[in-house]
């Protein structure tokens, strides 16, 4: 008896101790639409509250976590896209342990109130890469209503996480509540000034993020909006842990690196490694690299599933298939026995996620390279489209952990070794028949760095249709009526071996409707050699910071013959310079500049645009546009053809 | 000299029927064969696929992600999957296969899953093996066999094996210019229909182009009927009994609490006069207050949901939409009817094809004083009175009772219909080209204009979306003053205007001003390029654009030269530009018009001089003298 008045007060207390927030958290018994502005009312949609709460919790005489979600967002839909925007909900179940409990209800513009009927809650598992999910559409909504949704999941409890508060609606109140009581955690916010506050939640110390007004985030040319949104960052400890970054940091090193990185090589890359070999000698490293890389590429394929043997080198030597982690042990065992030194670097794309080496979460740890440190060059393991060289266009300028051979580890900012490695060298020659009816454009152009890379991939691999695109694209783009009298490209072969091989194409098209008629002169719109130019418009204040696809430089030289008994005017227009140059060194780095000279019969136009780095500040938007439109500008130029 | 270009031409044609060496990946084998029993009245069919693929270079290894598809009335059974690699005379296995989902922005709920797995030690020379059972649950639902497919095919075959006392149709599209062999052999009970096609070219969509179902060899088979106790027992015989199983399905809809629905349509039509009237507020409310939400659930994605309950939700698809209508409607005495459409990308007719490949949407029909309208619910802007434009030409199945329909064809609708009625005046200001400018856009024109709008514009602003839609003038003009009027789908015209100012624009060149009214340059960049283009080219919708703009001349100058009229006339197409001078002013005149959803292959050529002949006259400028 007394045995169990003792066990029944300790399972109060433990009770006690569980005792959780979202248990007693609720949305308004009696909902009631919220006030908007005239200006909120024009948009689609808008959050009205947007609420997360993150809370842990450990049972008493245990240092297991506990970890609950919830969720709570009230959203104003105005019209038919706010409410296609917001009417279905997915719920993630990815590593979710229990649905504690979900609801939903709408208020419509008359007060009226439809709850949602739980059993249309329907489940979906397996889905693609991203596991199951729980789904189930809004009932009863209209234009002007409010669409309510609260549920709280209880997680496998994981020593981080990460909440993105902002997105592509407006959200006048974003709330970010972290529940930890006596555990050690960390918190951390990016992209807003707003500051966590101390706050004591059922009297547990907690932290409250809450910013009002969150605009939207929108797309923007040269920028990388979905990783440019607030959000926050979390990490909380098991009882009386406190884990440094540093710590995090070391095991992800000892992890990856022990398991990729082999202290002898495997019998079967051996004889990989022999035959790629066979006849082949006097190999630099680089070149023993392209070799492994080429081999590599022509002869796996990585695969995204979740069969765990894709990550056994045996499986993978065998079954010639791979997991985007697995094909880096088919790397650096065939570098182990070509004896070239590498590193490993683990990174991520920066359109989606900013890599920060002050605060692990691994999230962030998505993208695998190869670095050759000897010779400055980055391999990508899991991309067909890459060879030997530069790092992927949307992994430049990230920030990476870099793991040596020997264990060790530093972070750098994944960088080109040759700055210059995109350019577009174009020549072409005008000529104009005898009556000004047509006139035919020679040219010869070399791409080289990513844009061959592009070029090459989008040959190779696309659809019909894509190819088609391109070709017209690669052959006077934005000439509406031009005919293609010939074609052809060289070094179109994925498989290269030398650094940054430029893919060449030559081409000759005539077209009509780049001269118009003037009376007894024409007009011959020259700007349209260079094609359709983007357009940076300045209605809207910019919001995200620039980001370039990626550095590169534009070389064109126009030739055009004027034609006997003609002269010509309006050569001014040609004359461009536009630039935005380092507050520091007043170097130039970025521009777009055009000039022509007269030789004989000829008009000589050069052209150089280049873009020396990917970043630019956004307080400078201005100049950058500047440059931006500049070329836009030399595309509408003409020039005019008069009779002596 | 022509027939010499011809013969080129078609030299390397043929040349590639037989050979795919230029291909990275093909099919050596796409083999199916269907076997169908029958035990009393109980069918049970197994669908034997076969295939086998070779990978000519190590290119587009990608292939090797395969994917069969399966959901409620299907089941997948017996993979066998394995590369066998030439040079070492090996094979390796498949032994990893998950079942897996994917998420579809138009389907919110679907039962369809898929059995995916990855061929290993796919490499240049690697063949491809792959061999499934697929058990087919319900005899409507045979399917589609494709002779040809996205890369070419060696051998192509289906074959359906079947019980004497089991009556089997088919009918094949676009088989004529392969060589199809079809062999019939019985033996004992059992009789087997084979067909082999060899050597098919691959087929891959294009943009612009008609479905590839119009140019791509297939063949459907259906079960016609079968034999019990001496009677023969309809399954798909004809659309008789298409109509009927659709009506068996409709028989049940859940027809709770109907009053609410009829409360709703009393309410809205209670001071309407006409039928007319009151089916178009009946029409406006389901557009405007009914969300597109599709579930696909078994026998479920064929049963509309209850009336009531769609009202109650207010969401549904295009049956729960159309059954929504049907009940208003009849309600308030209009006639109307459960209507069963395909899209345009079905060429199919129900005489032809009898079972459920040949729809995929669902409408409601009204006559009103002896005039049919087309209602799709679904499409949120079309205006009452006309169709949805994907179902333009389109065969629609009415069903009038349990055992009648009626199939009426869906109209295209006229170019007058979808009018863009466009007024500019444009004024010259120290060089600076300043319009202002007024549309008024109807029909199909309006509900393009909206949904761009809506769904296309994205966090662009006004202006940005017009500089890159319309594209008037260049990319760097300046609007201002946009106002848009009637964004619904009403009847009224779209109303938007906006002034603009387009910097280098105007050319002078001495004491002359060089000046093009062809700001709205539609059409310019349509030409086909008969080489590459494999198929007819699609229009969405007929259409009329009528432009008025009027040049005020600038004081101190006159018109020294002004282009004559320019036009292209074609039933099909054309277009007349006209230029008058009054007073101080030019007054430009531009019609252009498309009556067709479709040019043919063979009407490229013209097409081609049109849109040539349209260009040079949007060439055209007028120059404007400084007076001396």
């Amino acid at each position: 008896m007394i045995k169990n008045t003792i066990y029944i007060v300790l399972l109060l207390i433990s009770t006690n101790c569980f005792s959780q927030y979202y248990k007693s958290y609720d949305w308004a018994k009696k909902p009631k639409l919220h006030d908007i502005s005239a200006d909120e009312a024009k948009e689609h949609s808008l959050a009205i509250l947007k609420k997360s709460i993150v809370e842990y919790s450990s049972a008493a005489l245990s240092t297991d976590l506990k970890q609950f979600e919830t969720t709570h967002t009230i959203i104003r839909v105005n019209d038919e896209k706010g409410i296609g925007e917001h009417n279905r909900v997915y719920i993630p179940m990815y590593d979710v342990k229990n649905l504690i409990d979900v609801k939903a209800r709408t208020i419509n513009s008359d007060g009226k109130v439809t709850l949602l009927n739980k059993d249309n809650i329907k489940e979906v598992n397996n889905v693609e890469e991203y596991g199951d999910f729980k789904i189930f559409a809004i009932e009863g909504v209209e234009k002007n209503s409010e669409i309510e949704v609260l549920y709280t999941v209880e997680k496998e409890a994981d020593l981080f996480g990460s909440e993105t508060l902002q997105s592509d609606y407006f959200i006048k109140n974003a709330q970010f509540l972290y529940i930890t009581g006596d555990l050690n955690s960390v918190v951390k916010a990016y992209r807003t000034t707003a500051k966590f506050e101390n706050v004591i939640t059922d009297g547990k110390a907690s932290r409250l993020l809450d910013i009002k007004n969150i605009p939207a985030m929108i797309e923007e040319e040269y920028s990388t909006p979905n990783a440019n949104k607030i959000a926050v960052v979390y990490q909380c400890f098991p009882k009386g842990q406190n884990i440094t970054q540093d710590m995090f940091w070391s095991n992800v090193v000892n992890n990856v690196g022990g398991k990729i990185i082999p202290s002898s090589t495997n019998s079967q890359a051996k004889k990989d490694v022999e035959a790629m070999l066979k006849d082949k000698n006097a190999l630099t490293n680089y070149d023993k690299a392209v070799l492994a890389d080429n081999y590599i590429k022509t002869n796996f394929t990585v695969v995204k599933n979740n069969n765990a043997e894709l990550s056994d080198l045996d499986y993978i030597l065998k079954n010639r298939s791979a997991s985007d982690f697995g094909i880096l042990k088919v790397y650096t065992n065939y570098f182990n026995e070509l004896k070239i030194p590498y590193e490993l670097v683990i990174t991520s794309n920066r359109f989606t996620y900013k890599f920060d080496p002050d605060f692990f979460i691994p999230n962030m740890l998505r993208d695998f390279l190869i670095y050759l440190p000897e010779e400055e060059k980055y391999i990508a393991p899991d991309r067909i489209e890459y060879r030997v060289g530069e790092a992927p266009f949307n992994i430049l300028g990230s920030y990476g952990l870099f793991i040596k051979q020997d264990g060790s580890h530093y972070f750098s900012k994944i960088v080109q070794s040759d700055p210059n490695y995109s350019t577009i060298r174009r020549k072409v020659d005008i000529t104009f028949n005898d009556d000004f009816e047509s006139a035919t454009l020679k040219q010869h152009q070399e791409q080289t760095g990513h844009w061959a890379v592009t070029s090459r991939a989008i040959m190779n691999l696309s659809t019909d249709q894509s190819i088609k695109e391109y070709k017209d694209y690669l052959t006077g783009s934005g000439i509406e009526d031009k005919v293609v009298e010939s074609y052809d490209a060289e070094n179109t072969e994925m498989n290269q071996s030398e650094y940054n091989v430029p893919f060449i194409t030559n081409s000759t098209i005539t077209s009509e409707s780049i001269i118009e008629d003037a009376g007894d002169s024409y007009l011959f719109q020259i700007g349209r050699v260079i094609g359709t130019q983007s357009e940076l418009y300045q209605e809207k204040e910019r919001v995200n910071p620039i980001e370039m696809t990626y550095p590169n430089q534009y070389d064109y030289t126009i030739t055009v013959d004027i034609p006997e008994g003609y002269t010509v005017e309006g050569l001014s227009s040609l004359n461009i310079d536009k630039s935005y140059k380092s507050d520091s060194t007043g170097e130039k780095l970025c521009k777009f500049e055009s000039s022509y000279k007269l030789e004989g019969n000829k008009v000589i136009v050069t052209i150089q645009e280049f873009y020396k780095t990917n970043e630019y500040s956004l307080n400078r938007y201005e100049e950058f546009r500047s440059v931006i439109n500049a070329a836009s500008d030399f595309n509408k130029a003409s020039i005019l053809f008069k009779a002596k | 000299m022509k027939n010499l270009l011809f013969i080129l031409f078609v030299m390397p044609f043929l040349l590639q029927a037989q050979d795919f060496s230029d291909e990275d990946y093909i099919y050596l084998k796409r083999h199916e064969h269907i076997k169908i029993g029958l035990s009393k009245q109980t069918f049970d069919i197994t669908k034997q696929v076969s295939e086998q693929a070779e990978y000519l270079t190590a290119k587009k290894l990608y292939f090797a992600n395969e994917a069969m598809h399966f959901d409620s009335f299907s089941s997948i059974e017996d993979i066998d999957a394995y590369t066998y690699l030439p040079e070492r005379d090996s094979n390796v296995k498949v032994d990893y296969i998950e079942t897996k989902r994917e998420f579809d922005n138009g389907i919110f709920y679907s039962d369809q899953e898929s059995k995916i797995f990855t061929f290993p030690a796919v490499t240049k020379g690697a063949i491809t093996n792959l061999n499934y059972k697929e058990v087919i649950k319900d005899p409507h639902f045979l399917g589609l066999f494709r002779f040809g497919t996205f890369v070419p095919t060696k051998s192509a075959q289906l074959s359906i094996e079947f019980p004497t006392n089991v009556s089997i149709g088919y009918v094949d599209f676009n088989t004529k210019d392969i060589a199809l062999d079809f062999k019939q052999e019985t033996k004992k009970n059992t009789t087997t229909y084979t067909w082999t096609a060899s050597n098919v070219k691959g087929f891959q969509s294009e943009d612009d182009g008609e479905s590839v179902l119009y140019f791509m060899p297939h063949i459907i088979v259906y079960v016609k009927s079968y034999e019990y106790k001496g009677e023969t027992i309809n399954v798909l015989n004809d659309v008789n009994d298409l109509y009927k199983w659709y009506a068996s399905l409709v028989n049940q809809i859940d027809n709770n609490d109907l009053e609410k629905v009829y409360k709703i349509a009393d309410d809205i039509t209670k001071n309407l006069q006409t039928k007319k009237q009151k089916a178009e507020a009946i029409f406006d409310w389901v557009q405007n207050n009914i969300n597109y939400v599709a579930f696909e659930d078994g026998l479920g994605g064929f049963i509309p949901r209850g009336a009531a309950s769609v009202c109650d939700k207010r969401y549904g698809d295009c049956k729960d939409m159309a059954n929504l209508l049907y009940e208003m409607l009849n309600h308030v005495g209009i006639e109307a009817y459960r209507t069963w459409i395909g899209t345009r990308d079905r060429p199919y007719s129900y005489k032809d094809v009898p079972t459920p490949m040949v729809d995929n949407h669902m409408i409601t029909t009204a006559i009103i004083d002896g005039e049919t309208i087309f209602l799709d619910g679904t499409d949120s802007y079309v205006p009452f009175g006309m169709p949805s434009s994907f179902t333009q030409t389109k065969e629609a199945l009415l069903g009038i009772d349990e055992n009648t329909y009626r199939l009426i064809t869906v109209p295209v609708q006229k170019a007058d219909k979808s009018v863009a009625d466009v007024t500019s005046t444009i004024t010259i200001e120290d060089h600076m080209f300043k319009v202002n400018e007024k549309r008024l856009l109807t029909g199909y024109e309006k509900v393009d204009f909206i949904t761009d709008y809506l769904y296309k514009r994205d966090s662009k602003s006004d202006e940005e979306f017009l500089n890159t839609t319309l594209a008037l003038g260049n990319n760097k003009t300046n609007y201002n003053n946009i106002k848009k009027e009637n964004f619904d789908n009403k009847n009224e015209a779209l109303e938007l205007s906006f002034d603009l100012e387009i910097d280098s624009y105007v050319k002078k060149v001495g004491n002359k001003l060089f000046i093009n009214l062809d700001i709205d340059r539609v059409l310019s960049k349509s030409k086909i390029d008969i080489e590459d283009k494999k198929y007819d080219k699609k229009i969405d919708h007929t259409y009329t654009k009528n432009y008025v703009t009027t040049l005020t001349i600038p004081e101190g100058y006159h018109a020294s030269f002004i282009p004559e009229t320019l036009s292209f006339e074609n039933p099909n197409y054309g277009y007349t530009i006209t230029y008058t001078q009054k007073d101080n002013t030019i007054i430009q005149h531009k019609n252009i018009y498309i009556n067709t959803l479709s040019i043919k292959k063979q009407d490229f050529e013209s097409w081609n001089e049109f849109i040539k002949s349209l260009n040079k006259a949007y060439k055209k400028s007028i120059i404007l003298e400084q007076n001396q």
